[in-house]
């Protein structure tokens, strides 16, 4: 606390905006990687990914055939229910927690903007996203080579760099939860609703819609990109294999159609749910009261 | 027949002056002379002066030559000696039976697909063709009506043309008893056995083409110990009866209707200990087997990591599986469209098959399950009647409709198929690993990469406050 005193104090100087986003986000990313939540979703998240690695590196015996698991599969899959789960309920915490407390109305007692305040947040909690996924994948990568399976180091470098980005964009979703949330526990049970919602309910209610309303297959995939997650899986998937043929119908009408440029399309979605949200969480925070 | 008045005027016209030979067919378009094949050179003339059964010893240098053998010969290269058809026509024909050809380099044919401009086209029985290494052909070796013969040890790389435009690595036409061994194909278009009885092929290598071995109306064929990757399918068969397929290796096969191994209205087959992995498909079965006189016997192969293990059309009936490995598949076994696998077996007598998702156990530990494997997952079935809905595999949405499948027996399918005795170990692998290339090195140091930079952000993030703050 006292450090935090002191760091606020450092805020008292007029500084240029860039130097209190920083001080700020030091802050913030101190209190993340202290969080009990942050060791145990580090935890969940590398514990996971070791298994399936582990899963997939003994296919087959010493066959070799390890090097046609799904080894990437298999970490998608644990990204998509890991990631968006930490970084919504790191992004909901994140202002409603400093109200809740009356933090809040102290910090922007300060000589800093409310948007700076924002971004520091957000920036911090990024980094401690950033180190939480970069421990799990690179415990993965060591345990992978380790096991000799052939993974390859491109496809879990393009991994790790999509389920950061997966990682901002819900960060970005949760901050905007924050937001306009008066109680962390509002926060955070929002957070979760919306957790499910990309996780299951929106896939779900795809997929049946796929069968009730016969949609054709370049309408299933424009829809599908509506998803940030189904985004990040497609991407990943797209950059470790070249070609979305595994996915069926749609993923062949998509890489068909679009080929490389496949890169840009995914990369515009996932650039819409990091930047969108923010905005709005910026816009709605600069007119609420700190309390 | 063409093909013997065409041997006819070839003999002729080796036996003639040089100037004779413009009569014969094929006369290559009038090209400068330094890039075309000339009708007949040194090679020619020689020949021509030879007996049958001559052992004609070819040294080094370059022969922009066309090169017909129209009479029972052995003409050895000497290492270096290359045959150049200067892009613009076939390279060697071989018209009387018996030819040998062996160790040359044969390049650069014309690209002509009407003519089909080839490496070697063999018109004659009991031709050799060994050790010789072409590249940059349209067609490589092509066998109509060479029965008897043998092709064997030779590497054979297609032109750098779209996949439409290439020619076949190798093709056999009515040369019943042709041994095919130790190739390497890479690079055509298809390798082609039709209508060729009794053909043997053995320990080839096919890559990046698109049929690695196409076989149609030809009976009694053997294919051992062959490796086909990266085609856009491994072996396809079609209408042939009696095809022995053991002890080779399908791997990555991936074209948009990619297969290992297809079975199209072929008869009494045996499907063994062969290695079929990281497929589109691994074996697409359609009409096979064709009569009831046989069961298709699928025995010791081990089926791994393909996007379908076996994909079933619903006509399929009457094979029968056992002691196979089903590891790993997205779906292991699959029926196109909605019909039923009744008419095919998945075990026979106490021995079933290793199913990597299988949930039973073994308490007596005789190595059998204790309980039927049934196949029946919803997301599974689901697929099949709506293949667009493999865009939702591997997410966690996938799971869950396959938990509900589970947990809610209204919802759960009928099962497609059963394994009364599953096997609890899988049977070893005897084609040989899958060898795929390692880079464990730079997969170890991009994860301690990606560790240092987990240790540096929290290094950070745990680092007091910045001094400036501290001592303003």
């Amino acid at each position: 606390m006292s450090a935090l005193a002191a760091n606020v104090s450092a805020l008292c100087r007029p500084r240029p905006a860039g130097r209190n986003i920083l001080t700020l986000a030091h802050r913030e990313l101190r209190e993340a990687t202290r969080s009990k939540r942050f060791i145990l979703y580090s935890v969940a998240f590398a514990a996971l990914g070791l298994a399936v690695s582990l899963v997939s590196a003994s296919v087959g015996g010493g066959s070799g055939l390890a090097g046609f698991g799904r080894t990437t599969a298999g970490l998608i899959n644990i990204v998509l229910l890991v990631v968006p789960l930490m970084a919504l309920s790191a992004g909901a915490g994140a202002i409603a927690s400093d109200r809740e407390r009356g933090m809040l109305a102290y910090l922007l007692a300060q000589p800093v903007s409310r948007l700076e305040v924002l971004l520091g947040k957000y920036l911090g909690q990024a980094g401690a996203l950033a180190a939480s996924i970069a421990l799990g994948l690179g415990s993965c990568a060591v345990i992978l080579a380790w096991k000799g399976a052939a993974t390859s180091p491109s496809s879990v470098a393009w991994l790790a760099g999509l389920s950061l980005a997966l990682a901002l964009g819900m960060l970005s979703l949760g901050m905007l939860v924050s937001v306009l949330s008066r109680k962390v526990s509002v926060a955070v049970g929002i957070a979760v609703f919306l957790w499910l919602a990309l996780v299951f309910i929106s896939d779900l209610g795809l997929m049946a819609g796929a069968v009730a309303l016969r949609l054709r297959i370049e309408e299933l995939f424009a829809l599908s990109l509506l998803n940030p997650l189904q985004v990040f899986k497609m991407w990943s998937l797209h950059a470790a294999e070249a070609t979305l043929d595994v996915l069926g119908p749609a993923g062949l009408y998509a890489t068909e159609e679009y080929g490389q440029r496949l890169h840009l399309i995914f990369g515009a979605c996932m650039l819409a749910w990091i930047v969108v949200p923010l905005a709005a969480a910026g816009a709605v925070f600069s007119r609420r009261s700190p309390t | 027949m063409r093909h013997r008045a065409h041997s006819f005027l070839l003999v002729v016209a080796a036996a003639a002056p040089a100037a004779l030979g413009q009569g014969v067919e094929h006369t290559p378009p009038p090209t400068p002379a330094i890039a075309a094949a000339t009708e007949v050179g040194p090679l020619g003339r020689r020949l021509a002066a030879a007996r049958s059964g001559d052992v004609i010893e070819v040294g080094p240098g370059i022969y922009r030559e066309r090169l017909r053998i129209g009479k029972p010969v052995t003409l050895v290269a000497r290492p270096g000696a290359v045959l150049d058809g200067g892009g613009t026509t076939d390279i060697v024909e071989i018209t009387a039976p018996g030819v040998t050809l062996r160790g040359f380099t044969i390049r650069n044919t014309g690209i002509n697909l009407d003519r089909e401009n080839a490496g070697i086209r063999v018109l004659a029985p009991r031709a050799t063709i060994e050790d010789n290494v072409l590249e940059d052909i349209l067609f490589g070796i092509d066998l109509r009506e060479a029965p008897d013969s043998i092709v064997r040890r030779n590497t054979i790389g297609g032109k750098a043309l779209d996949i439409a435009r290439r020619g076949d690595g190798l093709r056999l036409w009515r040369s019943d008893r042709t041994v095919v061994e130790g190739n390497v194909i890479h690079n055509g278009r298809d390798a082609i056995v039709w209508y060729s009885k009794g053909v043997v092929v053995r320990g080839n290598v096919a890559r990046q083409s698109r049929y690695g071995l196409h076989l149609m109306f030809s009976d009694g064929v053997t294919i051992t110990d062959n490796e086909f990757t990266g085609n856009s399918v491994g072996i396809y068969l079609m209408y042939s009866t009696g095809v022995r397929i053991e002890g080779n290796r399908l791997l990555r096969n991936r074209g948009p209707s990619g297969y290992g191994i297809g079975l199209k209205e072929t008869d009494q087959y045996s499907v063994r200990d062969n290695l079929i992995a990281g497929n589109r498909a691994g074996v697409y079965i359609d009409g096979s087997p064709f009569t009831d006189r046989m069961p298709g016997e699928f025995t010791g192969n081990t089926i791994a990591c393909n996007d379908a293990g076996m994909i079933f059309l619903p006509s399929a009936r009457g094979n029968e599986l056992t002691g196979n490995n089903f590891i790993d598949n997205i779906d292991q076994v699959t029926v196109a469209g909605r019909g039923s696998l009744e008419a095919n077996r998945f075990w026979k007598g106490d021995r079933g098959n290793y199913w990597s998702d299988y949930t039973g156990y073994d308490r007596n530990g005789d190595g059998i399950g204790d309980f039927v494997h049934e196949s029946q997952t919803l997301f599974e079935n689901l697929m099949e009647r709506e293949p667009s809905l493999r865009l939702f595999l591997f997410s966690p949405a996938q799971q869950a409709v396959e938990f509900v499948g589970r947990a809610l027996p209204a919802v759960r399918p009928e099962p497609k198929f059963t394994d009364e005795v599953p096997l609890m170990r899988p049977v070893p692998i005897t084609a040989g690993g899958a060898g795929t290339g390692h880079a464990t090195g730079r997969l170890a140091a991009g994860g301690a990469g990606l560790l240092a930079l987990a240790g540096i952000v929290l290094a950070f993030g745990r680092s007091g406050v910045p001094r400036e703050g501290v001592t303003s």
